[in-house]
């Protein structure tokens, strides 16, 4: 387990605003979408910002890690759309 | 034994053979999640299946009764009896709803709830409304009612007898919407009861709770399990990779990590509609 909490520390100290950005992001993300709770359009079109952001974070992150490659970028969007599109089963059915 | 063995590596543990990446977070597996998503998106909307199978929500008007008067038991008060003539007044009114395109207690062209219960034929004393839309469990429906003082004061409300319930899905505001009404309400007297319709005894009144197939929220429960699925992954693959020291191509497993904590807890907000 040490290798873990090493591993996790060392990557959160690191990019210490990349994981507080997105943290921030997905606080934010859960308030707003708890406030249009019961609209469903804006419930979708909510989710569907915080997944664009997710992907654009993903970049960022990885352009100044220096570690941008195509196959990076194709997972987060791949992960993204698979959920959104799991997710408008249950909001827009 | 070796072979499902090496087969658990393959897909969930990163090693040689599969790139030092679970083969179940490489792109050709995160595609095929991917097309069967959409597909499913797809196949659900073009046959409306959800709302044929009525699988898109979880909530019963048997539920709904048993959870109210679970609630009157907490509160030392006698049961509700359900009430035949009050559920046709809510079902009415969760008709006009979607009708007359409203969210209201009352309908632009100024029809109240007191209307609906009484041209479905109850004669009340003491009557009241509680509404809910896009819940998508009886329970939350019942314990978002909990939770606002003035909907729990009708909940609790000594001086209701009868309760009619209706849980109807249709288009409101261009939005597929389910709503729920419930309708208390006491009979204006027992003479006047006797006129409107015959004195049920408890038990039976019961007995007359509309039967309903077990409903299971299918969306819900496969968004739950995916991203349950994805998490445990990531965790296996992000354990190892740390043990191993692995440095990769690949995308961050903390970031995927967080991103499915904040949708796993978008969930639980989303089944949770409003009420009034």
């Amino acid at each position: 387990m040490n290798h873990l909490k090493t591993y996790l520390k060392k990557e959160l100290y690191t990019h210490f605003f990349d994981y507080l950005l997105l943290v921030t992001a997905g606080i934010f993300f859960l308030i707003i979408l708890n406030s249009f709770r019961g609209e469903r359009f804006l419930e979708f079109f909510i989710v569907l910002l915080y997944i664009f952001f997710y992907i654009i974070w993903g970049v960022y992150h990885h352009l100044f890690e220096d570690s941008l490659h195509l196959k990076n970028v194709v997972e987060y969007i791949l992960i993204g759309f698979t959920i959104l599109f799991l997710l408008k089963i249950l909001i827009l059915p | 034994m070796e072979k499902v063995k090496k087969i658990f590596l393959h897909f969930f543990i990163p090693n040689e053979q599969n790139n030092y990446r679970a083969k179940s977070l490489h792109p050709d597996f995160l595609s095929l999640y991917l097309v069967i998503a959409f597909f499913l998106a797809v196949v659900f909307n073009r046959t409306g299946i959800t709302n044929v199978l009525s699988f898109a929500t979880d909530i019963s008007i048997e539920k709904l009764y048993q959870l109210t008067n679970q609630e009157r038991e907490k509160n030392n008060l006698p049961d509700l009896v359900y009430n035949n003539q009050l559920s046709q007044a809510a079902y009415q009114k969760a008709q006009d709803m979607f009708q007359k395109n409203y969210w209201s207690h009352y309908a632009p062209d100024g029809k109240t709830p007191w209307d609906f219960i009484l041209s479905s034929g109850y004669k009340y004393e003491y009557a009241g409304e509680n509404l809910a839309k896009n819940f998508l469990f009886s329970d939350g429906v019942v314990s978002a009612w909990m939770t606002s003082p003035v909907h729990r004061e009708n909940l609790l409300k000594k001086e209701y007898s009868d309760v009619g319930l209706a849980v109807v899905n249709g288009i409101l505001n261009g939005e597929q919407t389910t709503l729920v009404v419930q309708m208390f309400g006491k009979l204006i007297s027992s003479s006047l009861a006797i006129q409107n319709q015959p004195m049920v005894p408890q038990v039976l009144a019961k007995k007359q709770l509309p039967v309903e197939k077990k409903s299971v929220n299918f969306p819900y429960h496969l968004n739950f399990v995916f991203l349950t699925f994805l998490l445990i992954i990531l965790a296996l693959d992000f354990y190892f990779a740390s043990k191993f020291n692995i440095i990769r191509v690949a995308g961050k497993n903390i970031g995927h990590f967080l991103f499915i904590i904040f949708i796993i807890t978008s969930l639980l907000i989303i089944s949770r509609g409003v009420i009034l």
